[in-house]
């Protein structure tokens, strides 16, 4: 806050890490019943959401993303994760992890992706989550109230089929057309009822049973 | 009680009008999606034996939730009850318009006011805004606020959303003259 820069109060985007968050919201769900009948487990499901002044308005598309991804990135991680692990109960009950970013419509497509894709944000979001799969994401540009819907795997084997699963981020005035909307989420098991196998239990499935299929 | 879901989300505001909110302003809700008691059964003259089937255990899991997902004294509240497509507003109303719903929420928020509502039918995943007011004073213009809320998968026609709402102070920056400033 105490930032000063040429002489002037700094803008949120050039005020120095987390000052520039206007928002945090946490979504958390907890499935009791899906389809008339209990999980095996009972899974909670969270997303959790931060608003930020997005720092490259107005630069052109050859300008470095680098400096402002090093600087806020890696806080971001630690914002969204440290809240994401109260409201799961700790990285040991974590198993399905995912991210997303949404950036408002004066923004590039680009700044959404330079605030979860690189390992300024990935890694730590791996490395607190005590995961080691690549993680996967959502990215977007849109309105003010648009919805994310967030992919989540397995933290550690991404191809368990029962852990793949969505979460929803939504924030009612975010992003304004300067801003970025930056996600983390997480689930601690699979969806309620899972039951499609896994690549362990496929058989073989190629594009030749198209030739005995009707048109 | 059908209880298929329970949702929680929590709101911190850290700017507003451009300058810093410190403390961060924090709202909290928690929803639960439950199967309709009435669901199927065509015109309920009587709505009693639903709402005593229902309204208290509902009234006091949402209230023990909110209280605790705020993590603070609650300072205002308010109520929600969303109907699926199905259904009528007045089975929203019957679970919530009753001391036997809203006196959890007053207890554990040490409150006294009414609560206010929001009662709507919508399908899935439609958006609700849950307004708020003091808890021991509704003419507290402060505390008047509201909190948008929506839940992807929910109501299905044959369910209901029924959400308490908790804040832990009035609105970011609020700079508003009190009404006894005008009488």
């Amino acid at each position: 806050m105490q930032e000063m820069l040429k002489g002037r109060p700094a803008s949120p985007a050039q005020q120095p890490g987390l000052a520039a968050v206007r928002k945090v919201v946490l979504y958390h769900e907890e499935t009791v019943r899906e389809n008339g009948a209990a999980p095996a487990r009972p899974v909670q499901r969270a997303s959790v959401a931060a608003v930020v002044a997005n720092p490259w308005l107005g630069t052109s598309p050859s300008t470095s993303l680098a400096e402002e991804v090093e600087a806020l990135a890696p806080l971001l991680a630690r914002l969204l994760v440290g809240k994401l692990l109260d409201a799961l109960g700790g990285a040991d009950r974590v198993e399905a992890f995912g991210k997303g970013a949404l950036v408002g419509t004066a923004g590039e497509i680009e700044h959404a992706g330079a605030m979860i894709h690189t390992p300024y944000f990935g890694n730590l979001v791996r490395g607190l989550l005590e995961g080691e799969s690549i993680i996967c994401f959502a990215d977007a540009r849109g309105d003010a109230g648009h919805s994310l819907v967030i992919p989540m795997w397995h933290k550690n084997h991404a191809a368990t089929r029962s852990h793949y699963q969505t979460v929803h981020a939504h924030v009612s005035d975010a992003p304004r057309a300067d801003e970025i909307v930056v996600v983390a989420a997480a689930s601690t098991g699979p969806r309620p009822h899972p039951r499609i196998g896994d690549r362990t239990t496929d058989p073989t499935v190629t594009v030749d049973i198209l030739k005995e299929a009707r048109a | 009680m059908n209880v298929r879901k329970v949702v929680t989300i929590v709101e911190e505001v850290r700017r507003e009008g451009g300058r810093e909110v410190s403390p961060a302003a924090c709202v909290a809700v928690v929803a639960a999606v439950i199967e309709n008691p009435w669901a199927g059964e065509g015109f309920v003259e009587d709505l009693g034996p639903g709402i005593d089937a229902v309204a208290s255990d509902l009234g006091k899991l949402l209230a023990s939730r909110v209280v605790e997902a705020l993590g603070a004294p609650v300072e205002a509240y308010g109520k929600a009850a969303i109907v699926g497509l199905d259904g009528e507003i007045e089975h929203g109303s019957a679970l919530i318009h009753t001391l036997k719903f809203g006196d959890h929420f007053r207890e554990a928020a040490r409150a006294s006011t009414l609560l206010p509502a929001v009662e709507k039918r919508g399908p899935a995943g439609v958006a609700f805004d849950i307004p708020l007011k003091h808890v021991t004073d509704a003419t507290i213009r402060s505390h008047h606020q509201s909190l948008e809320v929506r839940v992807a998968d929910a109501p299905h026609p044959d369910e209901i959303v029924v959400a308490l709402a908790a804040a832990a102070q009035g609105r970011p920056q609020q700079r508003l003259a009190a009404l006894s400033s005008e009488q």
